[in-house]
């Protein structure tokens, strides 16, 4: 007979029942190969018994042979669907498979036959905090205290499940509870330094100044908070929002740890009555004189006098920013211009800055033939010609800082940063080949270094030199990587990977920038992921703080401009691709590899498979965990991805975070709005439009919508339900009035910003959708090369874009026009004159080609 | 306008941007998520209007021998080369020392450098007053040796 309360069908004789046991002995000890054998004995008479399946099956997950596992499984639970074993190992692998929701459900089962198994609510814990469920959190917490009330962690962890879940005041009644009746803390104790630090923030968020300020300065007087730059700040910041007086002190002694912290001077003047935003001209003096009195106190800190400059006005400025410049040319201090920007908001400091440069240049500069006079310094001759090339060049004069750069150039021609900068201008001329080159300059000045180098490799993307700039990244990769690429993308790098994918969608290549797009939004998710081992791991730690503010970044982790960039892109492309699903299917020239580019992925993937065998070699027995790792690539050119069904379906869950994370961001807006539209969403659509409307109501984009919406909607033959016709009948009614036409509404749109290029061209496409003839189309166009006409880079390209796509003779002589107004910008030229100015960027070195050759035949 | 104070984790991608685009031995974000909530104190960025241009991402040794005190490790350190010549290194390694010391009452800190890096060694060396203590054979991925540097932190304990 089998004990009470145990199904028949579970009971197992006493050998196999001992057998069992081992099982979950040699499991707990990864003994994998060991638990197997003694698994297989079990189910040779037992084959039905579901929780030795479940082992087996975990055990092979842990081998790696995952599916087998997971259909054991699942075999097992149907099985024995009381057994909290069962539950538990398919919640497991449900959490190695990252599917946290079912993983949940199946803890939860198995809570329901083992209430009190603490490992069951722990990892239930775990994944309640990462699904955001703080309720259910609270709960269980609870549960794991009143199990365990001896052990430290509990206290701390309920505490945390109450403030997530928001309720402050229990928050800090748990604290107290647990700091009445702790006892023999060690003394100079981290952890609990770090819970009282906890404890103070628990009560400055509840607005009990008061009460935060004196257990934080008791426990700070006894040495039990040992974090000092932690209690000047609590306290610098608390007796600010409590308006105490000693705030300026504990300002002040902040200053005095860390003279470089621009929020420390802030906080500083602000306890003296003085916003530095909203400025009075008493204030203005006193706080130049405490700031002197700063720097007189350190004088080697740069935030006093820096803080002064954003302050000062007038003579003053002038008397304040000569040494400022002065030293700092002196010494070759290149973020000078960087530092200085953003003084450039108020144009009389902008010209006092000018002037004051092109003076001190002035004294330095001597005819080309005669020799230098000893007493100048060459090094400030050249950061001062370096400034006022930024200076230029952030004002739109990019010849005359060409022309600064050249001559600085040509008297040291070995400064990196003179090429560096070069190549910026070029490249905001419009000119990114000869960028590519300068960028290749300056890495050539110094190999060692791998700013310069990544910064060639960008600039080689930039001008669309894909295999190039691959090349150059490889110099600083991982040599045993499989790829430069891969390297990059393992190391989670963003901006290579935004501007791979970039280059690679202006290189017409959408399936290789739908996959790179989408290699940034797995390491997003990755990020997501990253976060699970600290729901435990803090509250061991008791770091609690940054913990939850972990929490909050996470939170809101998908605002990052990475994300809310390559989202709206890929969204674009797979729109494009349901539109046409031709553009999937037809390989584009750029997609084709190259012969030598398909004989290094060969070689890479050799390498890969080599160094799989071997590791497959050494770990017969080898643990491989419950999380999936990374799958082998099955689509190198991002083919499958691009034609992958559901485009729409799939650029809806991409953008979906954008509807909190980046409100006030136009474009995700009009790319919401773009799928929604076509997924036959009317509604959401319209409200897009509303958002993107509110937002800039004379966006050019916007403008071009509308009236696609209204066309869409008007030719609609099945329209939406009534409820929701009219509420998208009304919203549109409010951005397109019912009484004029579409036509009139264009050109009235066109009338309004006549002088805006971008407009003219949105107007433009507008009315060749609504068939206008081609000639009238060209004409209107033509006008945003007026002379009243403000026509940006980006403009004039996307119109010779429009220009091609609709067969126009005229496109020639706009791009003529073209070059005459950006008389730097290589980019427009005619189509076949492009290529060949590309191809000139990166001279082939023979040397490393007689090595690559080598290799390829060696391999 | 840079600024130096303590790390936040809103500040974690940035500091491994800034490690991608100058330094050869990279990590994951969540190594440097690992470092920040063990150790909050001891990371400082320098920033300049929200860009993070250079950082030091510390730690303290965790499996310390027996009879050796407890010290700091620097994992990584770096400035943006267009942020060079502001000190900043520097006051990254101070501000971060002083919390090994008084927090955690590290002894000195350690830190691994490559033995081609000549740059950095003189930083270290010169600047920040580190000495050779050993020599780490193929301590890098890639076989090249490190050297092992320290520096004493007695000065700093209160």
């Amino acid at each position: 007979m089998p004990p009470a309360g145990i199904p028949p069908s579970r009971a197992l004789p006493l050998k196999e029942s001992g057998l069992f046991k081992e099982v979950l002995h040699y499991y707990e000890d990864r003994q994998l190969k060991k638990g197997l054998k003694t698994a297989d004995a079990i189910l040779k008479k037992f084959p039905n018994h579901g929780e030795t399946l479940c082992m087996k099956g975990l055990i092979l997950t842990h081998l790696g042979r995952r599916e087998e596992g997971l259909e054991l499984v699942k075999q097992g639970v149907r099985l024995d669907l009381t057994s909290h074993i069962c539950w538990h190992v398919f919640g497991l692998i449900q959490k190695g498979q990252k599917n946290y929701e079912e993983a949940l459900k199946s803890y939860t089962q198995a809570l329901r036959f083992d209430k009190e198994n603490m490992n069951i609510l722990r990892d239930a814990a775990h994944l309640q905090t990462q699904l955001r469920l703080y309720d259910g959190l609270v709960e269980t917490r609870h549960t794991l205290l009143r199990l365990r009330p001896q052990l430290r962690q509990n206290w701390i962890a309920l505490a945390v499940a109450y403030h997530l879940s928001g309720n402050l005041a229990e928050a800090k009644s748990v604290l107290e509870q647990y700091e009445r009746i702790v006892k023999n803390v060690p003394d100079y104790d981290v952890e609990m330094s770090e819970i009282l630090l906890y404890h103070v923030r628990v009560l400055e968020e509840l607005g009990e100044y008061a009460d935060a300020l004196s257990l934080l300065d008791a426990n700070a007087k006894s040495r039990a908070i040992i974090d000092r730059v932690a209690i000047q700040e609590f306290r610098a910041r608390i007796l600010s929002k409590a308006g105490k007086d000693e705030a300026q002190q504990a300002w002040q002694g902040l200053i005095e740890q860390n003279p470089n912290c621009w929020d420390y001077y802030k906080g500083y003047l602000a306890s003296r009555g003085i916003d530095l935003e909203a400025i009075t001209d008493e204030q203005r003096d006193q706080a130049l004189h405490s700031l002197h009195d700063f720097s007189a106190q350190f004088p080697k800190a740069s935030a006093p006098l820096r803080i002064a400059l954003e302050i000062a006005q007038g003579d003053k400025f002038t008397k304040l920013v000569q040494p400022y410049l002065k030293t700092r040319l002196e010494k070759g201090v290149p973020s000078l211009f960087a530092d200085l920007k953003s003084l450039y908001r108020s144009s009389s400091k902008r010209d006092t800055i000018e002037q004051t440069v092109t003076s001190l240049l002035s004294t330095l500069v001597h005819p080309a033939t005669s020799p230098s006079p000893p007493d100048t310094d060459p090094t400030e001759y050249i950061w001062a010609l370096y400034y006022l090339a930024q200076h230029h060049s952030f004002l739109g004069s990019h010849k005359k800082a060409i022309e600064l750069l050249d001559e600085a150039i040509g008297h040291t021609p070995t400064l990196p940063e003179l090429y560096m900068f070069k190549a910026r201008v070029l490249k905001r001329a419009g000119d990114p080949f000869g960028a590519a080159k300068n960028m290749d300059l300056a890495r050539t000045l110094d190999l060692q270094d791998r700013f310069l180098n990544t910064k060639a490799g960008k600039y080689r993307l930039r001008a669309g030199l894909i295999d190039e700039a691959v090349e150059v990244f490889g110099l600083f990769t991982k040599k045993d990587a499989p790829s430069p690429s891969q390297d990059l993308e393992d190391m989670q790098s963003l901006i290579y990977l935004t501007e791979e994918a970039d280059a690679q969608l202006r290189n017409g290549n959408l399936a290789m920038a739908l996959k790179k797009y989408d290699a940034i939004h797995r390491i997003f998710d990755v990020f997501e992921d990253d976060q699970f081992d600290f729901h435990g791991y803090s509250v061991r730690k008791f770091t609690i703080n940054i913990y939850l503010n972990l929490i909050k970044w996470e939170d809101n982790l998908r605002s990052h401009p990475a994300y809310v960039h390559s989202a709206i892109e890929a969204s674009r492309i797979l729109v494009k691709v349901h539109d046409d699903p031709s553009l999937a299917t037809k390989p584009s020239s750029e997609s084709e590899l190259s012969k030598k580019q398909k004989k290094k992925a060969k070689r890479a993937e050799k390498k890969v498979q080599e160094e799989a065998k071997k590791a497959n070699q050494n770990s017969a027995n080898e643990d491989k965990g419950l999380d999936i790792g990374p799958l082998k690539d099955e689509d190198p050119d991002g083919t499958k991805l691009l034609q992958a069904s559901d485009p729409l379906e799939r650029a809806a869950k991409v953008l979906k975070p954008l509807t909190t994370m980046a409100k006030d961001n136009i474009d995700a807006w009009l790319a919401i709005h773009d799928v929604a539209v076509r997924r036959k969403r009317y509604l959401q659509a319209i409200q897009a439009l509303n958002r993107a409307h509110a937002l800039n109501a004379d966006s050019p984009e916007l403008h071009f919508r509308l009236v696609d919406f209204q066309r869409r909607w008007t030719s609609l033959t099945d329209k939406p339900s009534e409820n929701a016709a009219s509420a998208a009948l009304s919203a549109i009614q409010k951005l397109i009035p019912d009484e004029v036409s579409l036509e009139v509404f264009n050109s009235q749109y066109l009338q309004r910003h006549s002088s805006r290029a971008d407009a003219v061209l949105a107007a433009a496409k507008v009315s060749r959708t609504l068939g206008a003839p081609r000639e009238e189309v060209e004409a209107s166009i033509f006008t945003a090369l007026n002379a009243d006409t403000e026509l940006k880079l980006e403009t004039a390209l996307a119109i010779v874009a429009f220009l091609t796509e609709i067969r126009s003779q005229r496109a020639e002589e706009f791009r003529a026009a073209c070059r005459a107004k950006f008389q730097l910008s290589t980019l427009f030229v005619p189509p076949e004159d492009l290529a060949a100015a590309q191809k000139a960027v990166v001279q082939k070195d023979p040397v490393a080609d007689a090595v690559e050759e080598k290799a390829e035949i060696i391999s | 306008m840079v600024n130096i104070r303590p790390a936040r984790v809103d500040d974690l991608m940035g500091m491994q941007a800034c490690n991608l685009h100058n330094l050869p031995e990279n990590y994951t974000l969540k190594y440097y998520m690992y470092h920040s909530l063990t150790w909050p104190q001891l990371s400082y960025v320098a920033e300049d209007e929200g860009k993070v241009v250079g950082y030091i991402l510390a730690k303290m040794e965790e499996d310390v021998p027996e009879g050796d005190e407890p010290h700091g490790h620097v994992t990584s350190i770096s400035v943006l080369r267009s942020y060079r010549r502001l000190g900043l290194a520097n006051r990254l390694m101070i501000q971060s020392q002083e919390a090994m010391a008084t927090v955690y009452k590290a002894a000195y800190v350690s830190l691994h450098v490559r033995k081609s890096n000549r740059a950095a060694l003189g930083l270290y060396r010169d600047t920040l007053g580190f000495t050779v203590k050993d020599i780490e054979k193929g301590y890098y991925a890639d076989g090249e040796d490190a050297y092992a540097m320290r520096l004493s932190l007695k000065h700093l304990a209160r």
